[in-house]
């Protein structure tokens, strides 16, 4: 019982990384590969706030978001004159920076060591190092973070994400501003992943580097196609999935150094069947 | 008046001149058909003047005031002006409904956050759709459609715009003919409200019909104007098409 | 003078390299036009083909090296065989192929872990008594000096198939315009097909080159890829001559850039190499 309520907490985590990513490729069709650069802000913000000062969880959390938005807004701003396969190059290549900069800073991060001890969030006296407290507040943030993503596609501005998708050219002629659209779906995307970030690192309450690579972006990625882009709810089903599939394989019984590469080797199969049969993935509308 | 002008307007392309110093005044509230053989430059010259592609050197003035020497795509709305596409781009994956709302909806980033949809919006929806019959298919995906309901849905967006000057890129091409009525008498329509017709087309039939000046280019250059009965009898003219 | 000649002998090295991976990388994308994360794997399968068949099977280094060569070319046909040309039929989108070389990526480095184990190994007999030569100042290992020569004779027998012959024609005008080429008759599945065959077989030498001078690890392949691609497209996408000046630039720019600071900052300053020139000059320095 306990397991399943550390993969329920994990998976909240990850619907919301997924539902925040799908925002920008889904439905703005722009292929970004960086979305763990932004869940690394807003994790090492909390990390180092509630190890190093005083500021709790919460200020940490809109903290962290407010980094997340200043350097979602520079990237987002270089990589506006980048187009199609340029344009996901220029992702990787942010997310290689950034993460250099979580690995190589190390008297901000500690690098590779990594930094423990990250406390519970306080609120009303609540005790969260019970994990079932923990995952309510997951949940809550995961319900918060899927109705504003809700809000946001079923407004003008989203139709108008949707319509450059489709054509950027086109609905630029009838007078919106493309850039503009782009940046601050990009910028919303990114402050999300941080708040994933944060409740990452309280949770896990020892972060390092090495979960905010490019791979840890592909991953996203993978959820995202694979519950179905420009389909909320699809991204949070292929969080579950993705959660729960190594769980399965668990019951395969590899042993446990194989098993994490069994658990890629399914993700890469998942990913070549879906292009090759069902671009669409479990329930999205939009075929890549 | 002049409410479209071009000064030298050159755009090259690989160092072939695909507009070369053209030079042409387009009349307020006409209906000015642009003919020529294919490669003449005639879909470039829209591009230019919306926007789509940025010219090389030359000016266009608009409403005889603005002189522009680069006009990005999003700006080219406030100048009164929309267009369709030769080869139809819709927002394939909306619906038709979506294909309109999304053009007339707030323009402004922010604002549009908090805009969710107005009666106001789905009027003016409602009464282009159902000028080109679209109305009961507002529901489907514009992939969807026919080729003559694309095109007609493509027309349907320009006229949501409001505008004062519609560029259609051969708007006719493949239609039959219950939908060329339709194309023509939006046209027509258009003309009675003062607006301005720019109308690229190879059927000579219509252009007689409908246009009451063309511009006849080849290779990037203005070969003739005037009214169609007059220039379409010259020589030239014919031995340009000819020779396509 | 000190350290100088030792960097310009370093940056040249790694140039070498980063060629290989550019010519091989640039080949398939001229012809195919997307970017196929999965051609660094071919590296390292090369490597580790040859890791098994000299150091598990006892097998002579030159027949294990034929033998490693082999198998990235099957593999890399493959994989455009079973994957890539299927969706090409179905004219499926860029992003569609490039989700499905994520997927084989995922795959085959997965396996190779699960082969070989995570952990770096060297393919050398014996580490630290290779051959050494001493050119001006500096330093160069055998294998070394191997690798500059491999970089010369690939691009040498790359410029001559690709503009002395006639399947080098048909590869030029596939990656000019593919709908015409088949159009006026060439047989274009096939010359892709034979394209990966090269282009993998030049990316294998590559994992088995880099094993001897530093050593191999299932990640290897992501990273030499996309230092490859960051070469390609600074010196020019498409453009031979432009692949090998990028390669040396990015090669020369990484050892000279981490002369003061930490190596761990290599990849972050590939990186920002790759976006300055993507924001100032995104068609390569020989592109106009």
């Amino acid at each position: 019982m306990a397991y399943l309520i550390h993969l329920a907490i994990l998976f909240a985590i990850y619907a919301i990384l997924g539902v925040s990513l799908n925002l920008v490729v889904g439905y703005t069709g722009l292929l970004s590969v960086t979305h763990a650069a932004f869940y690394g802000v807003g994790a090492y913000t909390t990390a180092i706030l509630l190890t190093k000062s005083g500021v709790g969880f919460f200020s940490s959390l809109i903290l962290g978001m407010a980094i997340a938005v200043a350097v979602s807004f520079l990237i987002g701003v270089v990589l506006s004159k980048l187009k199609g396969d340029y344009y996901a190059l220029g992702t990787f290549g942010f997310n290689t920076i950034v993460f250099g900069v979580f690995l190589n800073w190390q008297n901000l991060t500690r690098g590779p060591l990594g930094i423990p001890g990250i406390s519970k969030p306080e609120l009303f006296g609540i005790n969260f190092a019970n994990n079932f407290n923990f995952l309510v507040l997951a949940l809550i943030f995961l319900v918060l973070m899927y109705f504003a993503s809700r809000f946001v596609v079923n407004s003008s501005f989203g139709r108008v994400l949707k319509a450059i998708r489709e054509d950027e050219t086109a609905i630029a002629v009838f007078g919106y501003n493309t850039l503009y659209f782009k940046l601050v779906i990009f910028v919303i995307s990114a402050a999300m992943a941080a708040v994933a970030g944060s409740l990452f690192a309280s949770y896990i309450t020892f972060i390092d580097s090495s979960s905010f690579q490019l791979t840890e972006s592909m991953f996203i990625l993978a959820i995202i196609i694979l519950g179905g882009l420009a389909n909320l709810r699809g991204s949070i089903l292929g969080a579950l999935f993705l959660i729960l599939l190594p769980e399965i394989l668990r019951f395969v019984g590899f042993p446990s150094d194989i098993e994490a590469q069994m658990r890629q080797v399914v993700y890469g199969i998942i990913l070549i069947l879906l292009m090759l049969y069902r671009p669409q993935g479990l329930i999205g509308e939009y075929k890549l | 008046m002049k409410i479209i002008e071009t000064k030298n307007l050159v755009k090259r392309f690989n160092g072939v001149h695909a507009v070369d110093r053209l030079s042409i005044e387009v009349e307020k509230g006409q209906i000015t058909g642009i003919i020529g053989p294919n490669g003449s430059g005639k879909t470039t010259l829209i591009n230019l003047l919306s926007g789509v592609l940025e010219m090389d050197s030359g000016e266009i003035i608009i409403d005889g005031a603005k002189k522009i020497t680069r006009i990005l795509p999003h700006q080219v709305s406030f100048y009164g002006i929309t267009r369709t596409f030769q080869n139809v781009r819709l927002f394939e994956q909306m619906t038709v409904l979506d294909n309109i709302l999304v053009v007339v909806t707030e323009r402004n980033v922010f604002s549009s956050l908090f805009e969710k949809h107005t009666e106001y919006h789905h009027k003016i929806a409602e009464e282009v759709l159902q000028k080109v019959g679209l109305w009961e298919k507002k529901n489907q995906l514009a992939v969807n459609l026919s080729y003559g309901q694309r095109k007609l849905l493509e027309i349907a967006r320009a006229l949501a715009m409001k505008a004062e000057v519609y560029l259609f890129d051969e708007p006719f091409a493949g239609l039959f003919l219950e939908m060329r009525k339709i194309v023509s008498i939006i046209i027509q329509e258009l003309k009675q409200e003062n607006k301005t017709v720019v109308l690229i087309e190879h059927d000579i039939g219509l252009i007689r019909e409908l246009c009451d000046h063309i511009f006849v280019m080849n290779e990037g250059k203005l070969l003739a104007e005037g009214k169609p009965e007059s220039v379409l009898e010259k020589r030239e003219i014919i031995e340009a098409y000819l020779g396509e | 003078m000190g350290i100088l000649p030792q960097l310009i002998l370093n940056s040249i090295i790694a140039g070498a390299i980063y060629t290989l991976v550019a010519l091989g990388f640039n080949l398939i994308y001229g012809a195919t036009k997307f970017f196929n994360l999965a051609h660094g794997i071919m590296a390292a399968i090369g490597g580790y083909a040859v890791f098994y068949f000299a150091k598990t099977l006892g097998l002579d280094v030159y027949v294990a090296i034929i033998l490693g060569v082999a198998l990235a070319c099957l593999v890399g046909f493959g994989l455009d065989k079973f994957i890539y040309l299927p969706l090409r039929r179905r004219k499926a989108s860029s992003m569609v192929l490039f989700v499905a070389s994520l997927g084989a990526m995922t795959v085959l480095q997965a396996i190779i872990a699960i082969l070989f184990s995570s952990q770096f190994k060297t393919l050398s007999q014996n580490v630290g008594t290779q051959k050494l030569f001493t050119i001006l100042g500096g330093v160069i290992t055998q294998t070394q000096l191997v690798i500059l020569l491999s970089a010369a004779l690939v691009m040498a027998g790359l410029v001559a198939l690709l503009y002395k012959t006639q399947f080098g024609k048909a590869v030029r005008a596939i990656s000019d315009d593919e709908e015409v080429a088949r159009i006026i008759g060439i047989n274009t599945n096939k010359i892709i097909g034979y394209v990966f065959f090269i282009g993998s077989a030049i990316a294998g030498l590559t994992g088995i080159l880099v094993g001897f001078d530093v050593g191999i690890e299932p990640k290897m392949g992501l990273s030499l890829l996309l230092k490859g691609v960051i070469a390609s497209i600074v010196g020019g996408v498409g453009n031979i001559y432009g692949g090998v000046l990028g390669a040396f630039l990015l090669g020369f720019v990484e050892n000279f850039g981490i002369w003061k600071i930490s190596g761990e900052w290599k990849d972050a300053i590939a990186f920002a190499l790759l976006i300055t020139f993507l924001i100032f000059r995104p068609r390569g320095i020989m592109n106009k």
